[in-house]
């Protein structure tokens, strides 16, 4: 009996103490980890393991549930002044106690920011809050300028997550100030609250996370887990045959059966919450008639696209809205058809000649991207439109002669404020690189679905910017890519509904093995 | 041998000035560093801040100046990505490169220079034909057709080799073969004409007379005078290995050596890293070509006391 045991123990031994340590063969491994300073696709891989913010939610939900993180609780104390508990016995991973003044550091690094990096990041989400205070060594305080309809929304943002003062202060230069060199340095060496510390980081290349004993919440279920970039698909889909990575991002649609082919593997995937999108210059000379633009979308059958080019796995949206967005969410609201009949008449109408339409893509950037412009030619070409592919890598969105181009409109949290309204305020990026316009009275409607603290009153303005969007098109939004990560069969991990997009969580919960 | 030397580093310094020159220029003609990793989402003023603080603003003659005085003084500039010293960032990637160099070398030298001197020998048999055919499909596979194949043969199907990193002796193997490849092909081709052009002289046919024996000819008389035309070729085909191979092997084997690190600054246009990257592969490129220069005066006494 005593040696049944001790053999199964010692087979058994093994496969755990395996089973603890994965590696992942990523596309992309972010060049700097600092949540502060970026909003990438690459870099939100890494954040949500290595840190935490003052409020998090309940990420398996795709409904809003918000849950105490590193503030305990959290209550309104004047209209505009939001009031935090903090959590006790929260150790950083140098060993240090967060106090309230790390807090109120992370918190005044965004809203009162002068490293540049931090400045363009803060403007656009945290504009509202103008600063941060300690009120105890528990307690601190969040004072906006305007009454916030989004407290816990924009107090979870990556952005906002918290690091240790003393620590960045003194990377470089003078110990007791936070200078431009200390956030760079920072970024290279960085220290959280989070389950996981990273253990070893090469920039581009590879990032290795331990399991942090000291984590406030519940334990991190591995042990180790080492992220290598791993660039060529192909290269990546073998790693995973051959066992050198136990997960894989970025497989494209038509590598999914070639590892689900394979009894040892599976595939998991989501639609994105983040739209591909085709951009319009308003102020193109030749496109200045909205009629020509409505044209150009209305001809664009993008159930097709979805079909040929994400066998029909992407999600083809109505209205630039996301189911993520809970009670914002208005899939009945329709801004965008496809209505080859009526391109034609507005075509018509607007006296188009026949001239030339340029639609820009990069080669490579977006999965698909090259093939949806090709794709849509032949749409605009079917309703008598002239279009052509211009292959080039450069960034066109603020040249003048732009006159139509791909994008992408990610939801940088869960509010269509965090996906339509940062990308086409007014003053926002599209305005200013001159091929949005916009006046007082979409100015108005814009201000209304960011600030009223009325849900109702928020969608219903938001309806009437869509009206906006539809009778004079800037843009529009062709689908959310679907995306799969390729794993070995024993793993069970999947993208969680409550995250924005490509975030590796591997926190207790998420992330565990069959057969132990 | 002091002015021959002088010539060659003369020469060097005026290849370098315009291998920095180009890549400067040809650089910030392809794309800007703030669209392409700093992302979407920026407004105009945003841009600006970020455009400051890179300090992309100056004209291109400024930018220029500013960085030859830089790598003059040896400053070459921070990675805008992760604000680095661009020397850090490139010193960590220089012995995985090296390495897998080494490998190539030895394995292409190890290979071709038998095969050259058997198809010279039996130039005129089916072994001499076999080893051209050889060497000659060897020349029309580019390396990453060749990697590709040998990935999914030997990863994909038979799951014998690992195909990420440079961890153990094993990853070594398809790297190293890839790399090779087209090097075995062209140096033995080398070595075949060499050792006929030298089987073919007045010496050989004395020391025959002499009555060595077969081996003896070819391999010490053959193979000794034709490794001068061979040791040239190694020189100026590793200067090029090390260029362009390493950039495109070590992205399919994601092999953590200046290739891959050259590839991922040229996607997110980070200059310093891009630019550095070149000037550092240059280097060893004109350095290799006077090394070889070297090596070539040394075997042959011919040059090595010409008065130059």
């Amino acid at each position: 009996m005593f040696r049944l045991l001790l053999t199964t123990a010692l087979v058994t031994l093994p496969l755990v103490a395996a089973a603890q340590e994965i590696t992942v063969g990523a596309a992309n491994v972010a060049p700097y980890i600092d949540p502060g300073r970026d909003h990438s696709n690459v870099g939100s891989q890494f954040y949500y393991n290595t840190f935490d913010t003052l409020i998090d939610r309940d990420h398996g939900k795709l409904e809003l549930e918000w849950v105490p993180a590193l503030a305990t609780s959290w209550k309104l104390v004047e209209p505009k002044v939001m009031e935090f508990k903090l959590r006790e016995g929260v150790k950083f991973h140098n060993g240090a106690d967060m106090t309230a003044d790390d807090v109120v550091f992370s918190l005044n690094r965004m809203m009162q920011a002068t490293f540049p990096p931090y400045v363009v990041r803060a403007k656009d989400r945290l504009g509202n809050f103008l600063r941060a205070e300690k009120v105890d060594d528990l307690t601190i305080r969040v004072v906006a300028e305007r009454e916030e309809p989004l407290w816990e929304t924009l107090m979870s943002l990556q952005q906002v997550m918290i690091v240790p003062e003393a620590y960045i202060k003194g990377l470089t230069g003078k110990a007791d100030v936070a200078e431009d060199s200390d956030y760079e340095a920072f970024a290279l060496a960085p220290v959280g609250t989070g389950p996981y510390k990273v253990a070893a980081f090469q920039p581009g290349e590879k990032l290795v996370w331990e399991r942090f004993d000291d984590f406030w919440g519940e334990t991190a279920p591995l042990e180790r887990a080492t992220v290598v970039q791993i660039a060529e698909t192909a290269s990546r889909v073998t790693a995973l045959k051959t066992g050198e990575a136990d997960i894989i991002t970025n497989v494209a649609p038509d590598q999914l059966s070639l590892i689900d082919s394979d009894p040892n593997l599976k595939t998991e995937g989501s639609a994105t919450a983040l739209f591909h999108v085709m951009i319009m210059n308003q102020n193109h000379p030749k496109l200045r008639d909205p009629r020509i633009r409505q044209a150009l979308s209305l001809a664009i059958d993008r159930d097709a696209l979805n079909e040929a080019l994400w066998l029909g796995k992407a999600i083809v949206p109505s209205t630039h809205t996301m189911a993520e967005m809970g009670a914002l969410h208005q899939p009945d609201l329709v801004t965008f058809e496809y209505d080859p009949e009526r391109a034609r008449k507005l075509l018509e109408e607007a006296g188009y000649d026949g001239f030339e339409i340029t639609f820009d893509t990069a080669a490579t950037y977006y999965t698909n991207g090259l093939l949806a412009a090709q794709a849509i030619m032949e749409m605009w070409g079917a309703v008598g439109i002239n279009g052509r592919v211009n292959v080039q890598d450069q960034w066109s969105g603020n040249d003048p002669e732009m006159m139509v181009r791909n994008w992408s409109n990610p939801m940088y949290f869960a509010d269509p404020f965090g996906s339509f309204g940062v990308m086409w305020a007014p003053g926002g990026p599209s305005e200013s690189e001159g091929r949005f316009n916009t006046d007082a009275d979409y100015a108005k409607k814009w201000d209304r679905f960011r600030f009223s603290t009325d849900v109702a009153d928020r969608n219903a303005a938001y309806v009437e910017l869509m009206e906006e969007i539809k009778q004079d098109p800037p843009m529009l939004p062709l689908y959310r890519p679907f995306e799969s990560w390729g794993m070995k069969q024993s793993v069970n991990w999947a993208p969680m509904p409550g995250h924005i997009p490509y975030v590796l969580d591997f926190r207790a919960g998420s992330i565990s093995f069959a057969g132990n | 041998m002091t002015p021959y030397l002088l010539r060659h580093v003369l020469k060097a310094v005026v290849t370098l000035w315009a291998i920095v020159t180009v890549t400067f220029v040809a650089t910030r003609l392809s794309g800007n560093p703030i669209d392409t990793f700093l992302g979407e989402g920026l407004t105009a003023e945003g841009r600006q801040a970020l455009i400051d603080y890179f300090q992309l603003d100056r004209s291109l003659w400024h930018q220029y100046l500013a960085y030859l005085r830089g790598v003059l003084s040896g400053e070459f500039g921070l990675s805008f990505v992760d604000r680095r010293p661009v020397t850090t960032v490139v010193a960590e990637r220089l012995w995985p490169s090296g390495q897998l160099l080494l490998t190539s070398v030895a394995l292409t030298v190890a290979v071709s220079l038998p095969l050259g001197v058997l198809a010279a020998v039996y130039r005129r048999s089916w072994i001499g034909s076999a080893v051209m055919v050889v060497a000659f499909t060897g020349y029309a596979v580019p390396s990453f057709v060749l990697a590709i194949v040998m990935v999914l043969t030997f990863s994909y199907w038979l799951n014998w080799l690992p195909v990420v990193g440079n961890g153990t002796w094993l990853h070594f193997i398809m790297p190293t073969i890839a790399m090779s490849g087209g090097l075995i092909a062209a140096l033995t081709r080398f070595t075949r004409n060499a050792m006929l052009d030298v089987l073919g002289q007045d010496f050989i046919r004395t020391a025959r007379a002499k009555g060595l024996r077969e081996t003896q000819v070819v391999l010490k008389h053959g193979l000794g005078n034709a490794s001068i035309t061979v040791i040239s070729v190694i020189g100026l085909q590793i200067a090029g290995l090390a260029a362009a191979g390493s950039v495109v092997v070590e992205s399919i084997f994601s092999w953590p050596g200046v290739g891959q690190m050259l590839v991922n600054a040229a996607i997110l246009r980070d200059y310093p890293v891009l630019q550095f990257g070149v000037i550092a592969v240059a280097v060893a490129v004109v350095s290799i070509n006077i090394l070889t220069d070297i090596a070539y005066a040394l075997a042959d006494p011919r040059i090595r006391l010409a008065r130059a």
